[in-house]
């Protein structure tokens, strides 16, 4: 008897193919899985069941045709609850979208279902993706699979714990300042953002439209490359602008060596201020694994890091607040009841239709870009983002990708970091790619020292060389899987491991 | 210069989210953490630093036919109404936006 814990999202879709199970079977272990693990994790704020078996259902009705399945044929994949899907609410954690039902799919959601996908729910995140613990969902929080009483880092925190706690196999989250790689790295799975415009954002609810970035989590580098695939295979996406067609096969080189290439270390991160010991000492262990492996480590400086979290947080509350401004409680969303007059309903529907952090951040917005603060911050933000990007562009002529920690610290208790502004602090490090566009991921390295907890490595590389970046991923999974950490991938939060999902 | 609450009031004014007294005098002390936050962006000299509004450069707007194709987007008025809080046959319903008696005209 198998167990979905154990199979990567290849050997499920091979599985499928092959008749070693059905994909209803498939669906059903997942059903069974979160029907026994999600009163711990609360990763989800809604699950498809429906969706899930009657995809399924149709998996294998082709599969009975004699067609061709796809490359995630049968394969439990969660969804961010600020990506549309018909037949789901799509609510981005928020009072204001509570009973928003999805009118469209969103492509990235689309092209996941075309490949063969089952979708099993939507997940929790921070309101409208602003926060780092998913705490700031409206509706409640959710648990870090590998100690409950810790956060699961945000803000696609749901999509994480699913993945973690081996709720689905794939999850799809979205990264505007580290919302992918950071709660990957707190919930020990791999998390990929990559480059800018690589993935469509159609259907995908914006909230800085020049960061966000859409991609995938999962126990495994290959399953990320095998999901990279479903989501660019089609190329650029008409639908969004801003989309780039970068359709490679992300598997194609996955486990070339790494000898020969360079990866860069960064000294000035690796002795920032916040960064915890267990952290560094994780670091050092994956640099010496990958220069065992034949690559070369040279050390490269970007001296503008410094300022990009004040860069972020003059650009990304700007289009935030841009963004939000459709919510006015008259097409869709929370509408405040017994209004006079139209400005009466919008301020009131959007007072009590958004939480904290959400009105915090356009508040700052609005402010950022009134007369004279433009001048004095969105206008010098941006040409500081010149700076930054010139000195990845300068440090990428000496390596071929840079390693740093994913967050400063594992997964912290509930309730030790609540000042926002020591929150935004501890992006300090996935931060500057978004500014910059480039792509990255959060690699797993086992569980630190001190707070037995998942710590990772995050790489970052140029802009459209995701597929490096997957090579340089699976190497460090190599060295994790010959004994740097726990080995054999990122496994299920031993918690919640063998809790249903048997096949 | 510190934000005083009566500039916050003004910004909440703006953005159209009305806040109680409470929430008010919370938000300027946030507002202005969150300032001193992005201080070190002024100490810059950028003199004749391009900006970068968009990330990815040497990208171009992606033009379409000038073909109307209800087929990929345009949602039908049944779907399209099905989110609204207030409607009235084919239209979104809101309050009156000039005020509620002839007087306010």
């Amino acid at each position: 008897m198998a167990s979905l814990d154990s199979l990567s999202a290849a050997q499920i879709a091979a599985g499928v193919a092959q008749g070693d199970f059905t994909a209803t079977e498939v669906a059903q272990a997942a059903l069974d899985a979160i029907d026994s693990r999600e009163k711990d994790v609360q990763a989800f704020l809604q699950v498809s069941a429906d969706l899930a078996l009657e995809a399924a259902k149709r998996t294998d009705a082709r599969r009975a045709a004699g067609e061709k399945l796809g490359p995630l044929a049968g394969v439990p994949v969660a969804f961010k609850d600020n990506m549309h899907l018909v037949g789901t609410r799509t609510t981005c954690a928020s009072k204001m979208l509570a009973n928003y039902d999805s009118v469209f799919t969103a492509t990235c959601v689309q092209r996941l279902l075309d490949a063969g996908a089952t979708p099993v729910g939507k997940t929790n995140m921070d309101e409208f993706a602003f926060g780092s613990t998913t705490e700031s969902s409206a509706f409640h929080r959710t648990n870090n699979p590998w100690d409950t009483g810790r956060v699961p880092g945000g803000s696609s925190g749901g999509s994480a714990a699913a993945v973690a706690a081996g709720e689905a196999t794939l999850a799809l989250g979205s990264d505007t300042g580290g919302s992918i790689r950071q709660p990957a790295s707190f919930c020990g799975v791999v998390g990929m953002k990559p480059t800018y415009g690589a993935v469509s954002r159609y259907g995908v609810v914006a909230f800085g439209s020049s960061l966000d970035q859409v991609g995938p989590f999962g126990r495994r580098v290959e399953d990320v490359a095998l999901a990279m695939n479903a989501l660019t295979a089609e190329g650029a996406d008409p639908l969004d602008s801003t989309s780039q067609n970068c359709a490679v096969d992300f598997l194609e080189h996955l486990d070339d060596p790494v000898e020969g290439l360079t990866v860069g270390v960064v000294p000035q991160l690796m002795e920032a201020k916040g960064l915890s010991q267990e952290v560094r000492d994780a670091l050092t262990a994956a640099v010496a694994s990958l220069a065992s492996q034949g690559a070369r480590v040279v050390e490269v400086e970007l001296p503008n890091i410094a300022s990009a979290i004040a860069a972020y947080y003059v650009i990304a509350p700007c289009e935030a607040f841009s963004n939000l401004a459709r919510f006015d409680g008259v097409r869709y969303g929370y509408q405040e009841p017994d209004c006079q007059t139209l400005a009466e309903q919008t301020s009131l529907s959007r007072a009590h239709g958004f939480g904290e952090e959400a009105k915090r951040r356009q508040m700052l917005g609005a402010y950022l870009l009134s007369s004279g603060v433009y001048e004095k911050y969105y206008y010098p933000a941006q040409q500081v983002r010149t700076l930054i990007t010139q000195d990845y562009a300068r440090a990428y002529q000496k390596c071929d990708v840079i390693l740093l920690p994913s967050a400063p610290t594992t997964a912290w208790r509930f309730g030790d970091v609540s000042d926002p502004t020591q929150m935004y602090a501890s992006d300090m490090f996935t931060i500057s790619n978004n500014i910059c566009g480039n792509g990255g991921i959060s690699v797993p390295l086992g569980l630190a020292t001190q707070s037995h907890m998942p710590v990772s490595a995050q790489l970052q590389g140029p802009a459209f060389s995701d597929r490096r970046l997957l090579r340089f991923a699976r190497a460090i999974e190599r060295g994790v899987d010959q004994g740097l950490g726990l080995g054999g991938g990122a496994p299920v939060a031993p918690d919640f491991a063998g809790r249903g999902g048997d096949l | 210069m510190a934000l005083s609450q009566d500039d916050v009031a003004q910004i909440a004014d703006y953005a159209r989210i009305a806040l109680t007294p409470s929430e008010l005098e919370q938000m300027t002390t946030y507002m202005n953490e969150a300032v001193d936050l992005l201080e070190p962006i002024t100490h810059y000299d950028l003199d004749g630093v391009e900006p970068t509004f968009h990330p990815i450069g040497d990208l171009s707007n992606v033009m379409g036919e000038d073909v109307v194709d209800d087929s990929v987007r345009a949602l039908p008025i049944d779907v399209a109404l099905h989110n609204a809080g207030s409607t009235h046959d084919r239209y979104f319903r809101v309050p009156s936006i000039l005020g509620d008696s002839e007087e306010d005209f």
